[in-house]
């Protein structure tokens, strides 16, 4: 009213020489009009607040203590606010005890940049037997922030996106699961037929046997990683290896590939590191690997393994894990992954594009893992069920493909001892 | 006059005359109810590790741990600030004396959840213990009665503080079911150390609900004065 008041000279100026009002009549005018527009804007917002209020996203608002000031029904369903009341503040926290929303807050407004994050939320319960109903949401956060401190929070239900997720990979598995036996039989009868047809016929068979085996090899690939995925790592029989003599011992099964091609391998670093494993699984992960960069190395190419162990006290300051871990770079003289494949190498099926999938066709029949599109997909869950984690990046110098693993709980050799 | 009713008027109502005090508390109450989130995602990923065996979990312990150390070093401080610059009197002094406490409560839990999850990677190469579903229900129970203290400590809601007690008999009586059970067993097969942890672990979660029974006892304290 202040401003409005203050505003009132200037105009009285300009328009004095069209319309001569008095001053009364014309203020009125005016305090009427405001009125109107007032109203207007306030219809406006009570709608946007409707709309909001029924939005099939979350949402809320908070202030700058972090008391929430207003939040939309799809809110109040996910994170079991039915103790707020519409008008009350109070802190959020007091309603919602999740520490990762209330850190996405705080980030927000601290950065005062739009932040996500998808975490599970468990709902806060007051009986034992409740903890097991009461089903955990997996929520998806986008926050923004306001005026004055506020800051406003849209939130997702991921959850039947997530159950969906999980029903499609039981659906794969079952299926999977009905098609090994037949495989089996097929295979029985193909190898049969092999035998006791003549020349010009059993070329086809053979062919046959080759795609009949490769289905059950993909079948089987599914099945383990499934698996590994469920129970990652109860599946384990750890044992020391020796990472450099596993190395040369994939090697070996892989040479006469590597050969056709005059392919070299190069390894670099210690020679005996010992890592607490499962010898089995470890193979399966270089094999995949060094059969991987053998198909995407072009003649004569060398594939570079360099094997490093990490200083523990460096990468982490945890008091327990006195044991280094080991990093394992992997990497060949190919072309590399696309940039905007990159993300997705370790997807399930997930194949480059057409310039990196299949450049050698004559040869990827012949390989143990030819094109299932789940050898990088089961590398993977070897390497997190080992607690290790696994990278993968386009060499800078060479531009080659770039697989980088760290695996913890190397044993050192004593010859190391000093360097710790 | 309801007690409980002037003592939430006094502490959260701006107007009270000391909106700098009332403001210093609010806060604190907001970092504990921090603290205590911290706390309960700590214990839920304890449980996590050694039921679900989820060495995941179990590994990212120590560094909330710490989170919630330095959490009850700055509550802890910041109260005993407030408590000498400020002069609180009556129900102020009491809900800052109980803060005081009640973290300390807190953090004890936060580290019988980074104990038991140094347990879980321990015991993770032994086949799972046929009581360890008796054990997952006595976990539950300790962590439901510490979100019930923490929701009495948002609402400042003295029954459901003191309703934690009661929660806490249940727990007792598992521990003293579990102790007989697994102290008692014959004819252990292999090594003892699987049910050596399994007795730390139900002592732990004893101990834990305590520490929640605790805080839910200070609730009470702050909102009517007694102790009991």
């Amino acid at each position: 009213m202040h401003r409005f008041l203050g505003n009132i000279p200037p105009s009285l100026k300009s328009q004095s020489g069209e319309i001569a009002l008095p001053l009364i009549p014309r203020l009125q005018y005016e305090i009427t009009s405001l009125r109107q527009e007032q109203q207007q804007l306030q219809q406006n917002l009570q709608n946007y607040q409707d709309l909001l209020e029924m939005a099939p996203v979350g949402y809320l608002q908070v202030d700058e203590e972090n008391q929430l000031l207003w939040c939309n029904r799809s809110a109040r369903e996910m994170l079991y606010l039915q103790r707020w009341q519409p008008g009350q503040v109070r802190l959020l926290l007091e309603l919602v005890r999740s520490y990762e929303l209330d850190q996405l807050i705080e980030q927000t407004r601290d950065r005062q940049q739009s932040q996500v994050r998808e975490w599970i939320f468990h709902p806060s319960v007051d009986s034992a037997a409740a903890i097991c109903e009461v089903k955990p949401l997996a929520l998806r956060a986008t926050t923004l922030p306001l005026a004055q401190g506020k800051v406003g929070v849209f939130l997702e239900n991921l959850q039947s996106q997530l159950e969906l997720e999980q029903a499609r990979d039981r659906a794969l598995c079952d299926l999977a699961h009905e098609l090994r036996t037949p495989l089996t039989s097929i295979r029985l009868v193909v190898e049969n037929l092999q035998t006791r047809l003549e020349p010009p016929l059993d070329r086809l068979v053979h062919r046959l046997l080759q795609e009949v085996d490769r289905l059950i090899h993909l079948v089987q690939s599914w099945l383990e990683l499934t698996q590994l995925e469920t129970n990652p790592s109860l599946e384990l029989n750890y044992q020391l290896v020796e990472v450099r003599s596993l190395i040369a011992k994939v090697w070996e099964t892989l040479e006469p590939l590597a050969q056709r091609e005059q392919i070299q391998l190069s390894y670099s670093g210690a020679e005996s590191i010992y890592i607490n494993a499962d010898e089995t699984r470890i193979h399966q992960v270089f094999l995949n690997l060094l059969d991987n960069s053998i198909k995407y190395s072009p003649q004569k190419g060398i594939i570079v393994v360099e094997t490093k162990i990490l200083d523990s006290n460096q990468n982490c300051n945890k008091k327990q894990s006195t044991a280094p871990s080991l990093e394992i770079n992997i990497i060949d003289s190919g072309v590399g992954f696309s940039e905007a494949d990159l993300p997705y190498v370790f997807e399930r099926f997930y194949r480059g594009d057409r310039a990196r999938s299949r450049p050698k066709q004559a040869q990827a029949s012949s390989t143990t893992i030819a094109g299932t599109g789940l050898g990088l997909a089961i590398v993977r869950q070897i390497i997190h069920a080992h607690g290790g984690s696994i990278k993968a990046m386009n060499h800078p110098l060479t531009g080659g493909a770039w697989i980088q693993i760290i695996l913890p709980g190397v044993v050192v050799n004593s010859q190391f001892q000093d360097y710790i | 006059m309801s007690e409980t009713a002037s003592v939430k008027a006094l502490i959260f109502d701006a107007n009270s005359g000391r909106p700098q005090l009332t403001r210093e508390i609010r806060r604190l109450e907001r970092d504990i109810l921090r603290m205590g989130a911290l706390v309960e995602r700590s214990f839920r990923l304890s449980h996590q590790a050694l039921f679900a065996r989820d060495l995941k979990a179990a590994e990212e312990l120590p560094r909330i741990d710490k989170q919630i150390d330095s959490f009850y070093k700055q509550i802890e401080s910041d109260c005993a600030a407030i408590m000498t610059l400020q002069a609180p009197v009556a129900q102020d002094l009491r809900c800052l004396s109980a803060f005081m406490q009640l973290v300390r409560d807190l953090e004890r839990i936060g580290d019988y959840a980074k104990d038991i999850a140094e347990i879980a990677i321990k015991i993770f190469p032994y086949p799972p213990h046929s009581s360890l579903p008796e054990i997952a229900l006595m976990s539950r129970q300790a962590q439901a009665m510490l979100a019930t203290s923490l929701v009495a400590l948002a609402d400042l809601d003295e029954a459901s503080g003191r309703n934690v007690k009661q929660m806490d008999d249940v727990v007792d009586d598992a521990y003293e079911y579990l102790y007989q059970t697994l102290a008692h067993q014959k004819d252990v097969p292999g090594a003892v150390e699987p049910i050596v942890l399994l007795v730390l672990v139900i002592r732990y979660l004893e101990r834990m609900a305590d520490h929640a029974t605790n805080i839910g006892q200070r609730v009470a304290y702050i909102v009517t004065g007694k102790r009991g």
